[in-house]
Order: C-alpha cells, then structure tokens, then sequence
C-alpha cells in the first residue's frame, strides 16, 4: 500500500453473477478509495449496483475481479472463515432495518460481536454499556428490540457497530425506516461519529442525507458517476 | 457456558413448542428405561426363584416312564409297578461321585389327611431335616425337624401355615394331631408360607395348589415302606418307588456341571428306563437369563424406535427454525460470526433440548414404572447404568439429529440471509 491514511481501497473491482447466458455484471470496474477520518456517501438509483458494492466493502461477498485493500490488507481473496474474522474485528454495520436479533436484550444485542471473539476479551458488559449510554439509551439496557422504537432501535445498532471499535463503519441507508426527525437523530449521531475521527461509509438515495457526508459518490449502472 | 446460556433462552423464547419437540425423546427414553427396568426386574425375579432352589445343587426327580415295563410280581395277587430312583442310586451318587456334598432322599406321598372330621388336601413329603435347612425353609413357630426325631423315628410334622386355615380350628396348631394315611403325627413346626413358587415349584415337585407337610424321612420309610396302594378301574393297582428325588448338594457350586454330569453317567448305567430327571438349577437360570435378556434387548430395540421419532422430530422442528431464524443467522454472521459457530449454536439446542427431554424422560418412566408395578406387580429394577446410558443416548441423538439443520444454517448465504423477511 502507497498510502498508510487509506482505510478502503477498491480497485477495478467488478461483480458478475450467474453463469454462462444468464450471467449479469452488476459491477462494471469499480474504484473507490476512502482515507482515514472520511464520512463518505455512496449514492445511486435502486439496481444500480450500490448494495453488491456494500457487501463487498463489508467484507460479506467477494468481487469477481480487482482488488480490495482494507486497511491495508488485501481481503479479496480470504476464506470465509478470515472474513468473518474481519467482519468481527474492523466493519460496524448499521442496517435500513436495524437487524437487532429479537430474543436477545438491548444490551445482549451491543455484545453480540464480542461472543465470537477468541480469547474473550474482559470488561465488555461495561464498555456496551458505556456506548448505550453515550446514545442516550443507558436506561434501556434490559429492554427486548420489540419494546423500543424504531430511532431507539438505530441507536442500538449504532452502539453494535461502535462495539468492536471497528476502522470502519459502514452504514446501508440507516435512515430508510425512520420519519425525518429520529432519521435527523440519527443523522448528528453519525456527524458526531465522524466528528471523533471515525471512518464511515454510509449508503443512500436520499440526497439530503448524502449532502450530510463530506464527499458523496454516485453509482450508475455499475460505474461511477460524478463525484459531488 | 456461553452457548449453553443463550440456547437454554431460545428454547425458553418457544417454551410449549420446545416442549413438544422433545415430547419424542421424552417418551423414547422414558420406555427405553421402562423395559430395561422390567427386564432387571425379572432377570431379579428369576434369580429369586430358581436361585431358592441353590445354584449348588444338583436335584433328582422320578418321573413316571411311559411305560411302565418292570412289572414285578408283588404281593396280594395284584402288580406292583416299581420304578423311579433307588436305594442304589443313592448309595452310588454318595460313594463313587466325587465332589458329592450331602445327597438327600425324599419320598413323596399323596396322603389321606384328616384332622379329627375334617379332610385336608396336602402332599407329605419325607425328607431329612437337613433337607429343610438346605432349601432356606423358614419355621415361623415350633421347632424344625431334628436327627433324633428321625433317630427315634418319631411321628411329627411340620406344615405350612396355609395348611393350618384349612384345618380351621381355633386351637394352637402346635401339638394338634393330623392324621395321615392312617398314622397320627404331631404337628411341632409352622413352616412360613412363602411356597416355591414356578420353575422352582416343579423342579422340587411341588404342587402349588396343596398344602406341602414334611414328616422325617425315616419314620415315614420304616413305618409305612414305599409302596403305595391305589384303587383304580375295580382293582388295586400298587406302585412302589423307593424315591421320589434325591437333593445333591455339590461342595464346591463351581464343579456343578462337572458332577452333573458324573451323576447323569451313574444314573444311565443304573437305568434302562427314562424314569428320571435332572434339574441343575445353575444351568437352568443361566439358560433362562439368556431367553429373558433377547426379550428384553427386543424390547429396548422397539423403544428406541421411539427415540429414533423423537430425534426426527427435532430435526424437523429445528430445521423450520432455521428458516425462521434466517435473519438472526445473517445478523450473526455480519458480526462476525464463524460458520463453525452458527453450527455450534444449533447443534447447543438441539442438544441442550433433546438432553432436557431425557432427563424429564427418566422422571417419567420412574412414574410409569411405579404405576405399572400398582397394577400388575411387576417386578422393575431401575439399574443406575441404564439411566446413565438413556441420558447419553438422548444428547447423542440430539447431536446427530442437530447436524443437520445446524450445518443448514450455517451454509446460509449471510447476504440472502439478511435480507430474508
């Protein structure tokens, strides 16, 4: 890697799926790189390709060409296994649909990434609850998802992805299912995020939402679009 | 533990659906420790009954041949049927059989037996007093038969205490006077009345349905002889046989077989006719406990299959879970969880419920079991290994049975999985 300050590098990155006739490229020779302390926003119209490029990025599929660097380290070509560990250790995810896993607590669903952490590491109840309280939800702690609301429950997610103390967060349209003013919330709670230093890719149609981020990227059709 | 945790709160989130799901393995392991239990239960009860007759005897009937060819002229113009063992037999198992313990007579009569007006269904058995401490007979009042009784061939008795509600008299049994056969005895012992019972029974040639007496061998012997006068068809018939069984006590129980077979070798050579018959209770019990342990393995074979539909059931049950827990597996996934570890959180459940459901299996089948023995009697022995054993087959099958769907899970595709509604 040239550049030690870049935390995402994709290069000539594309995505094909099936096989033979059928086969589609979703991906079309994609670059993107994203440096340390960025709040970057990747924009484009439903098909455009945007989330296959999420799953890359979150280390969740692999591209069928190109390169990724994340942090530094190549993990195009890892086994699932790796990826998982990467996944564990240096992505946040903030999901449009929260995905806080119903039967367990609010901050059960903060400690969930530290279950899969070998050795297991000490003073994790106090750390999750430490980031709960740092998004005001210090007094929720024993609550079940179902009994919060829908902002409530983004918040929780974003403590999740806070957890593991991760390079980078990666955000997919986390304001999707809120009204405008938990969505706003929402919204400076990323700002504040970024305003301590933290990576954050975030996905989304909305260009009000984008305009947030300091740099936007458009996706259409498989490339890049214009950089606002 | 951690896992352990966080299956037991799944299962408790569908607690009546858990419950249902294990309702297999409950029921398999609850009938598999039944039938193992009746099965120890009468393995015990066989051991009871053919081990009173003592596992170091050899014991010796006469049986009537089919016919009887040694008609010898006798007495009073009539035929005198003579068969059976004999004086030589005895003398011969005594002398030349090594490893011969005590060698006992008995002679065997159906008498006549009136207690002042009153007739009384009984067989009188003639034996020596040695005979009665070898087979554990219990005297609950008076006293034994003794050597001197015999010695000074004294006309006593003792009898079961069955016999004694028969007689029903008010008057203290002990002292009271039977007649039998047309010579009073005095009864001086209350035998307890803990008949043997089946095999044992027949072995001894006993006759469940009357009352046994035994009177010493010799008083018996000297004063009424061997044989028997019987009127049948308009003549009398007279049979003579000198003895009914002969009881060998073996010294050392573990040459039982060997000197079975000696004595079987003398009683060839002693008789051309098939007019006796040997029990050795050890082979006997050994033989009986193979026949009861095939039906108690069939037996648990078919209960298994119930277990073998509990372990189905799970699968099935876990494997909708799966499907219904897809978006929690793509969650888990996203955070980081390995393959290996969506595997390990399935295969917990299944595991942890299916070993729930042998443990309130192995509650259940003591209910069951203790509800059988109310309402047949049955003899049921709960050994400690086969609840060891139910309980490992119960987490055994919710392992094999959790692989599957587990490793279902766990092939999920984590991004098809998340976004699964």
């Amino acid at each position: 890697m040239s550049e030690t300050e870049s935390v995402l590098e994709l290069r000539a990155v594309t995505k094909c799926f099936g096989e033979g006739d059928a086969r589609i490229e979703v991906l079309k020779g994609l670059d993107v790189h994203v440096t340390r302390g960025e709040f970057v926003a990747i924009m484009g119209p439903s098909g455009s390709g945007k989330s296959t490029l999420l799953n890359i990025i979150g280390c969740l599929d692999h591209p069928t060409t190109g390169a990724y660097f994340l942090d530094g380290e190549d993990v195009g070509k890892l086994s699932d296994n790796r990826l998982s560990t990467i996944r564990n250790e240096r992505i946040g995810f903030v999901f449009q649909s929260f995905n806080l896993v119903s039967q367990l607590t609010v901050l059960e669903n903060v400690e969930v990434p530290f279950v899969y952490r070998r050795p297991h590491p000490s003073g994790v109840r106090e750390r999750c609850r430490a980031l709960l309280d740092s998004v005001g939800l210090g007094h929720r702690l024993k609550h079940l998802p179902s009994q919060l609301s829908g902002g409530e429950r983004q918040r929780v997610a974003i403590a999740r992805a806070l957890a593991n103390d991760p390079v980078l967060i990666l955000a997919d349209e986390p304001t999707g299912n809120l009204d405008t003013e938990t969505g706003e919330d929402v919204l400076r709670l990323l700002e504040g995020l970024h305003a301590e230093g933290r990576t954050i890719v975030m996905i989304t149609h909305d260009a009000d939402v984008a305009a947030r981020a300091n740099r936007c990227i458009h996706i259409q059709d498989g490339r890049i679009g214009e950089a606002a | 533990m951690r896992l352990l945790s966080m299956a037991l709160r799944n299962l408790r989130g569908y607690a009546l659906r858990s419950f249902l799901t294990t309702l297999g393995v409950v029921f398999g392991v609850a009938s598999v420790i039944t039938m193992l239990a009746i099965g120890a239960g009468a393995e015990q009860a066989l051991l009871d009954e053919i081990g009173r007759l003592g596992i170091g005897n050899i014991i010796l009937n006469t049986v009537k041949p089919p016919e009887a060819t040694q008609d010898k002229g006798g007495g009073g113009g009539g035929w005198v049927h003579e068969y059976g063992l004999n004086y030589k037999d005895l003398a011969m198992i005594r002398n030349t059989v090594p490893g011969v313990g005590r060698a006992l007579p008995v002679h065997r009569r159906n008498p006549r037996v009136w207690h002042k007006s009153r007739k009384v269904d009984a067989t009188a058995y003639a034996v020596k007093p040695d005979h009665l401490k070898l087979f554990g007979y219990e005297v609950v009042r008076g006293r034994p038969l003794t050597h001197l009784d015999e010695a000074s061939l004294r006309q006593v008795c003792l009898v079961r205490s069955g016999l004694i509600q028969q007689l029903k008299s008010f008057q203290d049994p002990l002292g009271m006077d039977l007649l039998i056969n047309g010579l009073w005895y005095r009864i001086v012992g209350v035998l307890k009345d803990d008949a043997f019972r089946g095999y044992a029974a027949s072995a001894l040639g006993i006759n469940s349905k009357t009352k046994e007496i035994y009177v010493p061998y010799r008083t018996e012997i000297a004063k009424r002889g061997t044989r028997e006068h019987r009127r049948r068809q308009g003549s009398f018939e007279a049979t003579d046989v000198k003895l009914h069984q002969i009881v060998i006590e073996v010294e050392n129980p573990d040459e039982v077989v060997k000197v079975a077979q000696m004595v079987r070798r003398v009683l060839t050579k002693n008789h051309d006719d098939e007019d006796w018959k040997m029990v050795v209770p050890l082979e006997v019990l050994r033989q009986r406990r193979k026949t009861q342990q095939v039906f108690t393995y069939a037996m648990v074979a078919i209960a298994s299959i119930s277990l073998l539909v509990g372990g189905i059931g799970i699968a099935n049950i876990m494997l909708a879970t799966v499907t219904e827990r897809t978006r929690e597996i793509g969650i888990r996934r996203a955070l980081g969880a390995k393959r290996r570890h969506i595997v390990a959180q399935f295969l917990t459940e299944t595991t942890v419920l299916s070993t729930l459901g042998g443990i309130l299996g192995v509650a259940v089948s003591f209910g069951l079991i203790s509800l059988m023995q109310n309402f047949t009697g049955w003899d049921a022995i709960v050994k400690p290994i086969s609840i060891v054993l139910a309980l490992t087959i119960s987490m055994g099958t919710g392992i094999v049975f959790g692989i599957f769907p587990a490793r279902r899970a766990a092939m999920l595709d984590p991004i098809a999985a998340l976004r699964h509604e």
